[in-house]
């Protein structure tokens, strides 16, 4: 199936930005306190699809909220009750704007794990009632490295509408997927000219390449995949966790970081289950009641988080658990980045042998 | 501030004598001009060390953690690291024997865009209380100064109550419960938080504007006239939450309330919670 | 996946006091019906929530060849256990998902001699099997019981170890830590008594062993000294689990779910996996 490109200016593009808010609900970023997270918006003005990465924070609560309602309860003595939740509220048809490339790969690595054995139905459903439009950045941040990774940022099939800033002046938009065609035939109405993908095509490659040219961050991930793997005792894990404060930001933040708790909240007798974000760098993550923890200590916590992201992922799923947007490195108050971790940890094995 | 040379010397030289294992400092991020904390274990690392106006983070978090429990540590501490390690020495979590202070006479701290830090502008106690050795000349002089209100309490505390509650509605719905405030605060060392309690109760992990009311007040609580303004809570939260807003509330009611009481400035000083005096005000007893 | 977190309600038959600090619940579920559809094999668990106070994991000790009823035994040990032996009587309701895991490879040990090696509470999943196996005794060959706990009082399931001592086709040893005045069999920690008085054959046996971390840890070690092979050393993995459903990620160890890939594995399996546990 072939899609639709179109080129237009900036004036078309926020005439289709409008029209799209007209036709379904919207979610885009939205500043608060100096950091945008993505929230339900009415009118352009609200948001900034173009707000920048390092302060944006992931579209992973839009498909994975940080609190789902499990079921309320009521337990009496006479006996107990439980209820369903109401209606999920991100299961709506919906547009995501000012999604980054990052945020769109992620959607694609979670897939994996919330489709096998037990289907995540619920996830499933926000996914396919959801179209996501993404903003080319023009330049990578500080501790991007979304292009040293498994996946094809220019060619990404992840978003269904592709928005390119071309040098030229010009705004390209791109169908990536039949969802993104659909949006796209519905809204884009506005004096906009049709091209095909091959007159399009010089242009966003000259923007694409500009982009890929200004990463300051480069890495083979391969290479990196191959060495941890076999150097799950290396004490260099020690060295590299030794300034974390084991606050457990980089895991809230982290678009594929996907672990969770379940825990209740209970007045008198009628309670609610929730399931909310946790995090592996936590503590008592694996304290089991009894006292036994497999994990007792900060470094082997780091350890499964490295591991988990480069190496356990990828055998069991074939995708690394990193999408390179760096958004755990600018929130974490000491600036790790799992960059350097990784990279110097299978630096380590590479001297080892 | 340079005391980037100093640093390195002090502890190349406690190295060499074998007085301790670990050296916390502060490091270049390697990536622009910022600072990121550092432990040293090896005295070929020393290098690394630096100390200027962009060693922000609060280094006596470093304290409660794995790699430095039961060892010999030497920490450079500003003037507010050094009122909490104090605290921390009071409350017996650390044993003053097994550490070396390096205090600091601080000349305040800038943030990431170059700017003085607010808690700096504020600051009561720029010279570290606690140290082995000292470096600068002392910034407060003659104890000239004096008290200032934070600008922000002070502008919140003139909208009316009902602005005030939505003010911090909206700051509790933007707080995705990563709790990295707590992790991140030196004086939250408690092994098991009552707000991780794993029996259902209101402080339970989810993200409800409720739960993070009941997570952040009783926090706030846990910390007033224990809160030393260092700000690495605000520095880790990913939502950019004007956390210093709850702890410097109760701090101004308690220093004009308890004798002008500001926390671990005076060794083996409990805290205002902690000890009765009968000058404390009985006006709120019915 | 949140409707997958959702329990089925079950009620309390009937609670066994097996020792100070372990009891058996004996559950139905409350919906008619509910307990014909509910199938599970040897060494699976359910998730089981007293509600509001909160979700643990425990193994299923009963086997489904018994009908009507699946029990839980469980082991005072941390906030939710300590809450379950305080509030949850005769007649109370709990919440239960699953069942999740895998189970004991039944075709595998098939026509083979089996030893059972249980410690504690451990001896609760293992209960499941024996108890298919039992029931199936035709389809076995010699059949052993080495059971040890710390003190004759901490033995769980007393008068069915009575019955299984009664079955003439069955070998239990039993064992506890220290000496007591009435106790008139084996003393000493489980490894030793299984090198010194159980003295297993090899050939064509199949051990299944559960206990305490550091018994698992010290049977296996006596197990390859004997002379068994990994593959036929099977054990079930003790591991901090919520979901149940391969999805959490608390249960990881490696590129393993334990709550999905296991929490059965052979000695081989755990070897190549993570020293993690």
């Amino acid at each position: 199936m072939s899609f639709t490109t179109f080129v237009t200016d900036k004036a078309g593009l926020q005439k289709f930005y409008e029209a799209v808010m007209a036709s379904r609900e919207t979610y885009a970023p939205v500043e608060k306190f100096g950091k945008f997270d993505f929230k339900r918006v009415a009118r352009l003005s609200e948001c900034d699809p173009v707000s920048p990465i390092a302060k944006t924070l992931s579209i992973k609560p839009l498909f994975f909220p940080r609190t789902a309602k499990v079921m309320k309860y009521v337990a009496t003595s006479a006996g107990t009750d439980v209820s369903e939740v109401d209606e999920d509220p991100l299961a709506v048809k919906r547009v995501i704007l000012g999604a980054k490339h990052c945020d769109a790969r992620s959607l694609q690595v979670l897939d994996k794990v919330y489709n096998w054995d037990y289907i995540d139905t619920d996830y499933q459903k926000r996914r396919e009632n959801t179209v996501i439009i993404s903003t080319r950045c023009d330049k990578a941040d500080t501790h991007c490295f979304c292009t040293s990774l498994d996946y094809d940022v220019e060619n990404l099939d992840a978003l269904d509408v592709l928005v390119v800033n071309g040098a030229d002046g010009k705004t390209y938009l791109e169908a990536r997927t039949a969802k993104g065609e659909a949006l796209l035939g519905e809204t884009f109405t506005s004096d906009a000219v049709r091209v095909t993908k091959e007159e399009a095509a010089p242009e966003m490659k000259k923007q694409y390449d500009a982009f890929a040219a200004s990463f300051r961050l480069k890495m083979d991930y391969k290479e990196v995949n191959a060495k941890l793997a076999k150097i799950f005792d290396t004490p260099e894990f020690e060295n590299v966790s030794g300034n974390c404060v084991s606050c457990n930001t980089c895991a809230f933040v982290c678009p594929t970081c996907h672990c969770f708790k379940i825990s209740d909240e209970k007045v008198k007798d009628t309670g609610v289950r929730y399931k909310s974000y946790d995090s592996c760098n936590n503590g008592y993550f694996t304290l089991m009641a009894g006292g036994h923890n497999p994990r007792p200590v900060k470094y082997r916590r780091w350890r499964q988080r490295a591991m988990h992201k480069f190496v356990y992922y990828k055998e069991r799923f074939g995708e690394n658990l990193c999408v390179g947007c760096g958004k755990c490195t600018i929130s974490c108050p000491v600036n790790i980045s799992i960059f350097e971790v990784v990279s110097q940890v299978s630096a380590a094995a590479g001297n080892r042998q | 501030m340079n005391y980037t040379k100093q640093i390195q010397d002090i502890a190349a030289k406690l190295f060499a004598e074998g007085k301790i294992d670990v050296f916390v400092g502060y490091r270049m991020n390697g990536f622009d001009e910022n600072q990121v904390p550092v432990l040293i274990t090896d005295p070929q690392d020393v290098s690394k060390l630096v100390f200027t106006d962009k060693s922000v983070f609060n280094l006596v978090n470093y304290l409660k953690t794995d790699h430095t429990r039961r060892k010999r540590v030497g920490i450079v501490v500003k003037g507010c690291d050094s009122r909490s390690l104090n605290l921390m020495l009071t409350e017996s979590q650390v044993k003053r024997e097994n550490l070396y202070v390096v205090g600091i006479c601080c000349e305040g701290v800038v943030d990431d865009a170059g700017e003085k830090m607010q808690n700096c502008t504020d600051c009561m106690v720029p010279d570290a209380v606690v140290s082995d050795e000292m470096l600068g000349t002392a910034v407060s002089g003659s104890g000239t100064l004096t008290y200032k209100k934070n600008a922000d309490i002070v502008a919140l505390a003139e909208k009316p109550l009902t602005e005030r509650a939505a003010y911090f509605e909206e700051v509790f719905e933007n707080c995705i419960r990563c709790n990295a405030c707590r992790h991140s605060c030196p004086l939250c060392y408690c092994a098991k938080c009552c707000i991780d309690q794993e029996t259902a109760t209101l402080y339970n992990g989810a993200n409800t504007t409720s739960a993070a009311f009941h997570a952040l007040m009783t926090w706030s609580l846990h910390l007033a006239g224990r809160c030393v303004d260092c700000r690495n809570c605000e520095k880790a939260c990913p939502s950019h939450l004007p956390l210093h807003l709850l702890h410097k509330q109760n701090e101004s009611v308690i220093y004009e309330n308890f004798q002008e009481h500001l926390a671990g400035v005076i060794p083996e000083d409990r805290g205002a919670f902690y000890k009765y005096s009968l000058k404390d005000p009985d006006d709120f007893i019915m | 996946m949140e409707q997958l977190l959702v329990p089925m309600i079950c009620k309390v038959d009937k609670v066994i006091q097996e020792t100070p600090d372990i009891r058996t619940y004996r559950l139905t579920f409350r919906e008619e019906g509910l307990m014909d559809q509910f199938s599970y094999l040897p060494g699976q668990f359910v998730e089981f929530s007293l509600l509001g106070s909160g979700e643990c994991t425990f193994c299923i000790s009963s086997s489904a060849t018994r009908k009507g009823y699946f029990d839980c035994s469980i082991k005072k040990a941390g906030v939710v256990t300590a809450d379950i032996h305080t509030s949850l009587e005769e007649g109370d309701e709990v919440g239960i998902r699953g069942p999740f895991g895998n189970w004991f490879p039944l075709e595998d040990i098939k026509g083979k001699n089996l030893l059972f090696v249980g410690g504690g509470i451990g001896l609760a999943p293992l209960r499941s099997l024996i108890q298919y196996c039992i029931d199936n005794r035709s389809d076995y060959k010699d059949f052993t019981i080495l059971y040890g706990a710390r003190t004759s009082a901490d033995m769980c399931y007393k008068d069915e170890i009575k019955e299984w001592q009664d079955n003439k086709s069955l070998n239990v040893v039993l064992t506890i830590d220290k000496p007591e005045e009435t106790w008139t069999t084996n003393v000493g920690v489980v490894p030793k008594i299984l090198e010194e008085v159980v003295k297993p054959v090899i050939e064509n046996t199949k051990v299944i062993t559960c206990g305490p971390p550091i018994m698992i840890k010290y049977t296996i070690q006596s197990l390859v000294k004997l002379g068994f092979a990994d593959k036929d050393i099977i054990t079930t993995l003790e591991m901090k689990m919520q979901c149940g459903l391969g999805k959490c990620g608390r249960c990881n160890i490696g590129s393993t779910y334990v709550c999905k890939d296991g929490p059965v594995f052979t000695n081989e399996q755990l070897k190549s996996l993570p020293d993690e546990f």
